[in-house]
């Protein structure tokens, strides 16, 4: 079998720093191969990958030695333009990359460039591979994210080139349309033969498309391994912030000597043929009942116009009680109405009918301004939040500005508390994203709500920094009364929320608990929600209610195991 | 004082306007020519004003742009940033012209200035309406501009509704977290300073959020052949290909043609000359 990337002796060190990001590379993917890059933040996945479209080192100069084949062609020698024919790139921020007005402009830009007498083919194809083709005539910032991401993909693709790098698919998009991204990688891997190397940091996604593994760590790559061996290793992949998937965990545990399974299917055919059986059914905590009421929607509706001029409707008729001591996940896919909802209690917006009350306030009657006494806000991307110069003054720009008396021991505290008192004086814009995001709860922690709404905080983060955030929003509860959190992030809602509202159809389509959701199988399809792996195997496994966690599933089979021993 | 959700004279109408009005999605009158006979349009009302001192013939020509500013579907925004520039510099000539101890000669000279430039930004706003970025640039690259030029008119497009967001993410930061005013002062003077304030502390946050996000878009450029395509001419042929004179081009410039010859000889018949009072 012919390999379209070798990569030997590679090494790279960007100009002005200290440490090469790339120190001896060797690597082989074969034609038609379906890679995944893994390795922690800074472990040179995404360097690695600019190495086989030469941007490294044609674009980002730097001190480059080794040498990379890709396609037969030696990167040293070709330009980016003509190496351009062979790699297709797609970034994590991959909005940036369409640089045309519409969609059809966009994805031919590639072609028409190059001067190819066949561009309009190219791109028509390419689109309706993509099953983008409806879309054509569109401007590329009437899109929703998912819609951007195929474009951008599409744009690469009329290329028609050797291998197709993507750069974190899921960061930035909700878990179905991540899955539709997968889904249309695998249908160009499969009939255009085209090789695809995806950097990314979700082992259950890797699980299911990859063929081959690629483990990178400061700056080296670990090892390349066909998928089943690679995710068997859990121990090494957890050690790099990468956790195995659920059920690989869960089954290590119950079956250790069994093949690693790839999907809940195997695992649960795995575990029957162990003979092993959940035992009796633990019952539900029993739930607090709902402490006093601390935001009120009553028959709330509201909409946006569109450059058209036409008013959509976002959310219609909503009544929802928020109550004290709730930890609320707010699910629902893009454009349910969560920030809808997030901006009425807000008051950044206020309902063109009904009423929404925070604390007993209408917000019709005061300002946001205002009402940002009762209410915090953190935005989805944290470098939006920052207004500042540095990260102590944004945290104590809403206490000092409002004159609280003991402002500079409230931030002395909550820097303390987020453990950013070694960053306080940096710029915020300069920190990694999980700094930021630590940042932002600050600002929210100084800001002293009785509401805190998230939206969706943990978002591109990678596993060791996303578990941080999940046990700090958990050490929030003391402080805050309610604590509202919009997110796709189903493990989040599994994990830490105590009710579920999911969005949908403009409406409140259920009010329930984590357990209650994801119980429900004929609700999570309804609602394009993919609850997590180990609540479908436990359903699966006839568990009711499903377990949420890989521990209170194991422990489910606690009795089984003893008995069987 | 109830708040409520409005849906003109604010940040997201603006916003929406400017995308109204840079990628014509109102359609109108010149949306249907080929965009290089419409900046041809706007080249010639941008220079015959220039070329007479009758106010005859600048009368018919203003009547003539309005119309087509009429006919082109220009949005409220652009419309009312027009009209007030053009009430504030007519009370602002009276007033100077009344100081200054002018008469009606002094008047009727700054007048045929105020018309000549009112003619120059309709004849701007119903052209530029109706072109949206693909064509403007389009057209730019046949006339041969330098390929930088023309890419960079059609990335600026592509450009403001991210900036726009951007910048309505950072109004919206500063409503919830600044302090907000305890009084609004003589005549709520405090208000607009309030407003300014804000504006201007926007604007560094603004375009650093902005920046961060070109350093993908000029990879891109790179790996998408932008490049090779300005040392090529085979990419500026295929581009081009679409643009063609029709029949309706060549009636649009007769009409032009025919429009221009009769405020002339309006002018010819009825002259009213700033210079000769």
């Amino acid at each position: 079998m012919d390999d379209v990337i070798a990569a030997a002796g590679l090494a790279f060190r960007y100009p002005g720093a200290a440490e090469p990001t790339l120190k001896g590379v060797d690597l082989r993917i074969a034609r038609g191969d379906f890679t995944a890059v893994i390795g922690g933040n800074g472990s040179g996945k995404t360097t690695l990958c600019k190495a086989f479209n030469g941007l490294i080192p044609h674009f980002w100069s730097g001190e480059f030695s080794g040498e990379v084949t890709v396609d037969g062609v030696d990167t040293l020698d070709a330009s980016v333009a003509a190496l351009s024919h062979r790699v297709g790139y797609v970034y994590q921020d991959f909005g940036n990359q369409l640089v045309r007005p519409s969609v059809r402009e966009d994805v031919a830009f590639g072609p028409v460039n190059f001067g190819l007498a066949d561009h309009r083919e190219r791109s028509e194809s390419a689109m309706r591979l993509l099953g983008i083709d409806h879309l054509a005539r569109k401007y590329v910032w009437e899109l929703s994210g998912g819609q951007q991401h195929l474009t951008a993909l599409a744009g690469v693709l009329a290329m028609d080139p050797a291998v197709i790098v993507v750069d974190e698919p899921v960061a930035e998009l909700d878990p179905a349309r991540a899955e539709e991204t997968y889904r249309m990688l695998k249908r160009v891997n499969k009939e255009r033969g085209t090789t695809i190397v995806v950097i990314e940091h979700h082992a259950e996604f890797i699980a299911r498309y990859a063929r081959s593994v690629v483990l990178m760590s400061a700056g080296t790559v670990r090892w390349h391994l066909p998928v089943r061996e690679a995710l068997g290793r859990g121990e090494e992949l957890a050690e790099h912030g990468i956790p195995a998937p659920q059920i690989i965990a869960a089954t290590a545990r119950l079956i250790p000597e069994t093949d690693v399974p790839l999907t809940v299917a195997e695992a649960a055919q795995g575990i029957r043929e162990a003979g092993l059986e959940p035992g009796a059914p633990v019952p539900e905590p029993v739930t607090q009942p709902p402490g006093p009421v601390i935001a009120r929607l009553s028959g709330v509706s509201h909409g946006y116009r569109d450059v058209h001029s036409e008013v959509s409707t976002v959310l219609d008729d909503v009544d929802l009680a928020l109550c004290e001591g709730e930890r609320i996940a707010l699910v629902g896919s893009n454009g349910a109405g969560k920030s809808t909802l997030l901006r009425l209690l807000t008051g950044l917006n206020v309902p063109r009918k009904g009423t929404v009350e925070v604390d007993g306030i209408d917000t019709r009657s005061v300002k946001p301004a205002r009402l940002a006494d009762r209410v915090c806000y953190l935005y989805q991307h944290p470098e939006q939040m920052f207004l500042n110069d540095s990260v102590r003054q944004e945290i104590a720009m809403f206490p000092t500005q409002r004159r609280r008396p003991d402002a500079e021991s409230i931030v002395e505290d909550v820097l303390d508390r987020l453990r950013l008192t070694e960053f306080a004086d940096r710029d915020g814009r300069t920190l990694s994203g999980g700094q930021q995001r630590r940042t932002t709860l600050g600002i929210g922690l100084a800001m002293a709500p009785a509401l805190l709404l998230l939206d969706e905080p943990t978002a591109s983060l990678d596993t060791a920094t996303r578990n941080d955030v999940i046990a700090m929003l958990a050490a929030l509860a003391e402080r805050i009364r309610c604590v509202v959190v919009a997110t796709h992030d189903m493990q989040l809602v599994a994990e830490w929320a105590t009710r579920v509202l999911v969005l949908g159809k403009a409406r409140v389509l259920a009010d329930t608990t984590p357990a209650g959701l994801f119980g429900d199988a004929e609700l999570c399809e309804r609602v394009n929600l993919v609850p997590p792996q180990i609540s479908v195997l436990g359903r699966e496994l006839g568990m009711h209610p499903p377990p949420l966690s890989v521990d209170a599933f194991t422990a489910a089979f606690a009795p089984a195991l003893a008995g069987g021993r | 004082m109830a708040r409520k959700q409005r849906d003109v004279l604010s940040v997201e109408w603006v916003k929406l306007e400017l995308l109204r009005t840079a990628y014509a999605t109102r359609g109108g009158l010149f949306t249907v020519f080929d965009p290089r006979v419409v900046i041809g349009w706007y080249l010639v009302f941008a220079v015959v004003p220039w070329l007479t001192h009758n106010i005859t013939v600048l009368a018919a020509l203003f009547a003539a742009t309005a119309v087509a500013v009429g006919l082109c579907r220009v949005g409220p925004l652009v419309l009312g940033l027009f009209a007030f520039g053009l009430v504030t510099e007519t009370v602002y000539l009276f007033a100077v012209a009344w100081f200054f101890d002018g008469d009606l000669h002094t008047v009727a000279a700054l007048v045929t200035l105020s018309l000549k430039l009112g003619i120059v930004a309709l004849a701007s706003m119903a052209a530029f309406v109706s072109l949206d970025p693909e064509k403007l640039s389009d057209a730019l690259v046949s006339m041969k501009a330098p390929p930088l030029l023309s890419f960079g008119v059609s990335y600026g497009y592509r450009m403001l509704p991210i900036i726009m967001d951007e910048f309505h993410t950072i109004v919206d930061g500063y409503r919830l977290r600044s302090a907000p005013m305890e009084r609004k002062g003589f005549l709520a003077w405090r208000v607009p300073v309030h407003i300014g304030l804000t504006l201007v502390r926007s604007f560094y946050p603004m375009m650093l959020n902005t920046a961060k996000r070109t350093r993908t878009t000029v990879e891109a450029l790179e790996t998408r052949g932008f490049t090779f395509a300005g040392e090529s001419a085979k990419g500026r042929d295929i581009r081009l290909a679409y643009l063609r004179m029709r029949p309706r081009d060549l009636a649009l410039l007769a009409v032009t043609a025919i429009l221009i010859a009769g405020a002339f000889a309006a002018g010819e018949l009825n002259p009213l000359f700033a210079r000769d009072f």
